[in-house]
């Protein structure tokens, strides 16, 4: 299935949509202390999603036992047990706690109607985390799921607002998934936060969770009318 | 009058001569001479400066090299932007050779891009391409090409091939008959005073009533401070490849003609200069 054909299965989000949705998410982020704000610029009116948390890495540097053979690490392992043991070593571990900030923008892209995910993660002496050092926080499980999601790639693109570098989850077979899971008719699809929906998807994927008290929010009784 | 397949080679053929200097702080084992290129309007700067990296790097000890990046009177150069670009909104009204400082060290993580392989060139074309014909076609004509189509784009750009880019990019360039040009415009504006990089927008190229909108209705609909003249006098230039085009020109005829191999109209509003 290619993306972007149009068709009457695809559901494609309008921007005021967009921005009702987002607004109704921050509502209910308010609500709970979740953190998700929307910023606006003046010059242009757009907007876009955001949120910042902070979190603690642990960095486990274990004993080089590549090169060594399963005895061997038996006996290391034993070794490092039955030696008289000072508390910097006491595991055999050396754990690095650090502090990282991640930052998660939800903008809405009118080239392809759809949500984009940006986001960055930096150290808090602003040293930039690679995609790499992102991914060694992600669960495996999710790691999986990201070859096999409906989405290209993940690469490094200049934030179209704030001109400056953010990793980007592709958008070009969002339709797709989202069509897929909405299924059944606009009318009814009209009342289901499309941005929570998606983003509970795609958050997870690059570390972003949603509280599942989300999924109960109150359909908004907004009518095209109130939306024009 | 020339033919519109002409103003199609002046833009693909479009070169700036330039100066690259070693940055003064950047550890050489004897003085780095300065080197001149000629630098295709269309292309991207880490796409055409091998020569330039090779040159310096001759100078220099391994362990002093990282990754290569370009910085004009103190602001990095986006190598994402096409070089034609970066000129004209940096510094289309100064004396030539444009004088370009290459630096191997301290990257600027905060402001440019990553560009560790020609991957990442191609990968960024080709995801401007696709964007383009999202905004003219829907994305059919791009989705209904084949894989060695998008590679014979990606080819032509990389070796400077005008004939084999379009042989493949008229495609993108049709519409069907019964409509009188794309769906939408592709196009960016460029300011160098502002916090944003550029604006996009949603734009018709023809109107309800089926005339055709011209750039003065872009800018006015989009960035009307660009045009609005204070004092009666036209404070800024409206610059694409280097020139002021017309702003009666049909934003249709823009598209199709004046378009970067990328598929979008990178349009940049600049000071007027007061000589």
């Amino acid at each position: 299935v290619s993306c972007g054909m149009a068709g009457e299965e695809e559901f494609f989000l309008e921007e005021k949509r967009f921005k009702q949705y987002c607004e109704d998410l921050v509502k209910h982020s308010q609500q709970i202390g979740d953190g998700w704000e929307w910023r606006t610029r003046k010059d242009l009116g757009d907007g876009y999603l955001s949120k910042t948390h902070f979190q603690v890495r642990n960095r486990h540097t274990p004993p080089d036992l590549k090169e060594k053979n399963n005895d061997n690490n038996e006996q290391m392992l034993c070794a490092h047990v039955e030696e008289p043991l000072d508390d910097s070593q006491a595991t055999g571990l050396c754990s690095t706690e650090e502090v990282v900030r991640y930052e998660y923008h939800v903008l809405y892209s009118s080239s392809y109607q759809v949500p984009v995910l940006y986001f960055r993660a930096c150290f808090l002496d602003g040293r930039p985390l690679t995609l790499d050092e992102i991914w060694g926080s992600v669960h495996a499980s999710y790691q999986a799921r990201l070859q096999e999601g409906p989405w290209d790639t993940i690469t490094q693109q200049e934030h179209p607002i704030l001109g400056q570098p953010f990793f980007v989850l592709h958008p070009c077979r969002t339709n797709e998934f989202i069509s897929a899971v909405l299924g059944g008719s606009p009318e009814h699809n009209r009342h289901t936060n499309y941005i929570i929906l998606w983003l509970s998807t795609v958050g997870p994927v690059v570390g972003l969770n949603l509280p599942l008290s989300y999924a109960k929010l109150a359909p908004q009784e907004s009518t095209d009318a109130d939306l024009a | 009058m020339t033919d519109d397949k002409d103003v199609l080679r002046d833009v693909w053929f479009g070169r700036i001569p330039t100066c690259f200097t070693l940055y003064q702080d950047e550890i050489t084992e004897r003085e780095a001479e300065p080197y001149y290129l000629l630098l295709p309007r269309i292309s991207y700067l880490t796409l055409v400066t091998d020569k330039v990296k090779k040159h310096f790097q001759k100078v220099m000890r391994q362990e002093e090299v990282s990754e290569i990046w370009f910085e004009y009177e103190g602001t990095p150069l986006k190598w994402h932007y096409p070089i034609g670009l970066l000129f004209d909104l940096h510094a289309s009204n100064t004396a030539l050779p444009w004088s370009i400082t290459v630096h191997f060290k301290n990257f600027p993580e905060k402001d440019l891009l990553h560009c560790h392989s020609k991957d990442v060139i191609e990968a960024h074309f080709m995801a401007c391409i696709k964007e383009a014909d999202a905004l003219k076609h829907k994305s059919q004509v791009i989705n209904e090409m084949q894989k060695k189509d998008h590679k014979q784009l990606w080819m032509g750009l990389q070796n400077d091939k005008f004939e084999q880019f379009w042989a493949i990019n008229r495609k993108l360039m049709e519409y069907p008959p019964e409509d009188n040009g794309f769906r939408y415009i592709p196009f960016r504006i460029y300011q160098a005073t502002t916090e944003r990089p550029f604006i996009q927008k949603l734009f018709r190229p023809i109107a309800s009533g089926g005339q055709l909108h011209t750039l003065g209705d872009l800018l006015k609909d989009v960035c009307p401070s660009a045009i609005t003249s204070e004092d009666g006098e036209q404070k800024t230039q409206v610059m694409i490849h280097g020139i002021e085009p017309m702003l009666e020109t049909p934003i249709q005829w823009l598209s199709e003609h004046m378009s970067y191999p990328d598929n979008f109209l990178h349009i940049s509003i600049i000071p007027r200069p007061t000589d």
